[in-house]
């Protein structure tokens, strides 16, 4: 209580500042433990579901049957092998067609007459749904290992080659003139700024060209493929084995969560000059 | 007075117009000016006059449209890879260690590594900027990073150095504080200075000569002598003759533009 002198008015109640309570759950141990949580909720709910007969097992399989021939299958060695095929396949296609796309698009900075010749052929080439061009991709390239790789190579090429050029289009001008004044020769310019300059944001691409690099593979495994994840999923779901298409999908998504932290790693240290902090500014 | 000093470089009619959205904007009009062997001489003018033009024309990064440039007595087109540019921006490489940045120069002309190397250590060191070698330019503050700037324009050797506005982004301190430093890197390396500012006060503590160009298209108005032999760009501000340099170089600019500058 606040007494209030007569004839005077009462001083606004400074308002006790709402002090930041310090969030328990947010702290790395905190987090995982709630988002442990919240799957584990999930796969209760969908099992207690199945149970109670409120969902169907058929159509959307159950966890319990989903885990357990998980195990069979890691046992076999057949889930590892199935995996390890997809997974080669999208890495080869991602390594390639991401290297072959950031070279050509940079490569588009040598000459603006060329750039500006070939920008509608890229934009149209980009606007085709690079899906549709499985069914040719596996006529070419058979339905072995080479078909899911092109197929990759195809959805991620394109990714990197419009990320490199338009990162080598707006590369600072006034370090190229710098290095100009300097006497440094146009190839100079391309390797010491250029380059340099573009190599955020085509790493950043790779994020994204990981995922479009499992995209083809499966992909391309649904169409035609004795071997590989694409093709246990469709196999099982043809089947109406959704057990097996659950255990094939969440493999996948395991594979694609490992392989986007593996870039998260890559990009952290290859770009050391992007994570020099501020906390160790120094004045004069 | 100033001792008449061979003419370095002389720059004669030179014309520059660029096309836009309104037509053709000239930009510098029948230019010409003479620089001595270790001068100092500022350009000084309205904003948007064209001094930035001028440089890049010197520097090699554009091309008049007419007139022609003489160092030493002979023909040029440019003093491309010869000139010292620095900027308002510091323009470091974000990607280049502080060490990198200063041995950007020496790298485009092939200097053997390990010599520039040591070069780069002794001139870093001489500027108060050993220890920070491995540092990226993030890290440091504006005034260290112009500092790293200035070491990198110097280490090369270059015949003119070409400083616009360098030290304009800066706080009145650090910009005092870097004059100084300047003004003794000069003198002791004999260079050649053009320096282009808005900062008339900047202008006459730190040249033996200013240039004043008139608005676009700019012309050479006048060119003024100044007679300050003070040890220091601080100093220079405290000589007697100081305020009314000052003055006659306002009175010769539009002003009311510099406020927009």
């Amino acid at each position: 209580m606040t007494l209030t002198l007569p004839g005077t008015a009462p001083l606004p109640k400074r308002r006790p500042r709402a002090r930041r309570r310090p969030v328990v759950f947010d702290t790395t141990l905190g987090r995982t433990a709630l988002q442990t949580l919240a799957v584990i909720t999930f796969f209760a709910l969908w099992e207690f579901g199945v149970r109670m007969g409120w969902i169907s097992a058929f159509l959307v399989g159950s966890p319990s049957g989903i885990f357990s021939l998980a195990w069979k299958m890691i046992l076999s060695g057949d889930l590892l092998s199935d995996t390890w095929y997809t997974l080669f396949e999208a890495i080869l296609g991602f390594v390639i067609g991401t290297i072959f796309g950031s070279l050509l698009g940079l490569a588009l900075w040598y000459s603006i007459f060329v750039a500006r010749l070939v920008e509608p052929f890229i934009v149209a080439i980009n606007s085709v749904p690079k899906i549709a061009l499985a069914p040719i991709v596996i006529l070419w390239f058979g339905t072995g290992l080479v078909s899911k790789v092109a197929l990759s190579v195809s959805l991620t090429a394109i990714v990197a080659l419009i990320a490199a050029y338009q990162a080598a289009k707006d590369a600072d001008m006034d370090l190229q003139s710098l290095l100009i004044s300097m006497g440094a020769n146009k190839h100079q310019v391309f390797y010491k700024a250029v380059v340099p300059s573009t190599l955020p944001a085509i790493i950043a691409t790779f994020r994204i060209n990981v995922g479009f690099g499992l995209v083809g593979a499966v992909v391309g495994e649904f169409i035609s493929s004795q071997r590989g994840l694409g093709h246990m999923i469709y196999n099982a779901s043809s089947l109406y084995d959704l057990n097996s298409v659950w255990v094939g999908l969440f493999t996948l998504m395991i594979v694609g969560f490992i392989l986007y932290y593996l870039i998260d790693i890559v990009e952290r240290t290859s770009l050391p000059w992007k994570q020099a902090s501020a906390t160790h500014q120094v004045q004069v | 007075m100033m001792q008449t000093r061979p003419v370095q470089l002389s720059v004669r009619n030179v014309r520059k117009s660029f096309h836009g959205k309104a037509g053709e904007v000239r930009v510098l009009e029948d230019l010409s000016f003479d620089i001595h062997a270790r001068d100092f001489v500022s350009i000084i003018g309205p904003s948007g006059c064209g001094k930035t033009t001028i440089f890049n024309i010197i520097a090699g990064l554009i091309e008049p449209d007419s007139g022609s440039m003489q160092y030493l007595g002979q023909e040029i087109d440019s003093l491309r890879g010869r000139v010292g540019y620095m900027m308002q921006k510091d323009l470091l490489f974000p990607w280049r260690t502080v060490l990198g940045n200063v041995l950007l120069g020496l790298e485009t002309r092939g200097i053997d590594r390990a010599e520039a190397e040591g070069k780069a250590r002794e001139y870093l060191k001489q500027f108060g900027l050993a220890g920070f070698e491995n540092a990226y330019p993030k890290m440091l503050s504006g005034g260290m990073r112009q500092r790293v700037a200035l070491i990198r324009t110097l280490i090369m050797d270059p015949d003119i150095l070409l400083l616009d506005e360098p030290f304009s982004a800066l706080d009145y301190q650090t910009r005092l504080y870097l004059e100084g430093v300047l003004k003794d890197a000069v003198e002791t390396y004999h260079k050649t200075v053009i320096l282009v500012t808005h900062d008339i006060d900047e202008a006459v503590a730190l040249s033996k000569r200013v240039v004043v160009l008139s608005g676009r298209p700019a012309r050479v108005k006048v060119v003024h002598d100044i007679d300050i032999t003070a040890a220091s760009p601080i100093a220079a501000r405290s000589d007697i003759s100081f305020s009314s340099y000052f003055h006659t170089l306002c009175a010769e600019l539009d002003i009311q533009t510099e406020k927009t500058a």
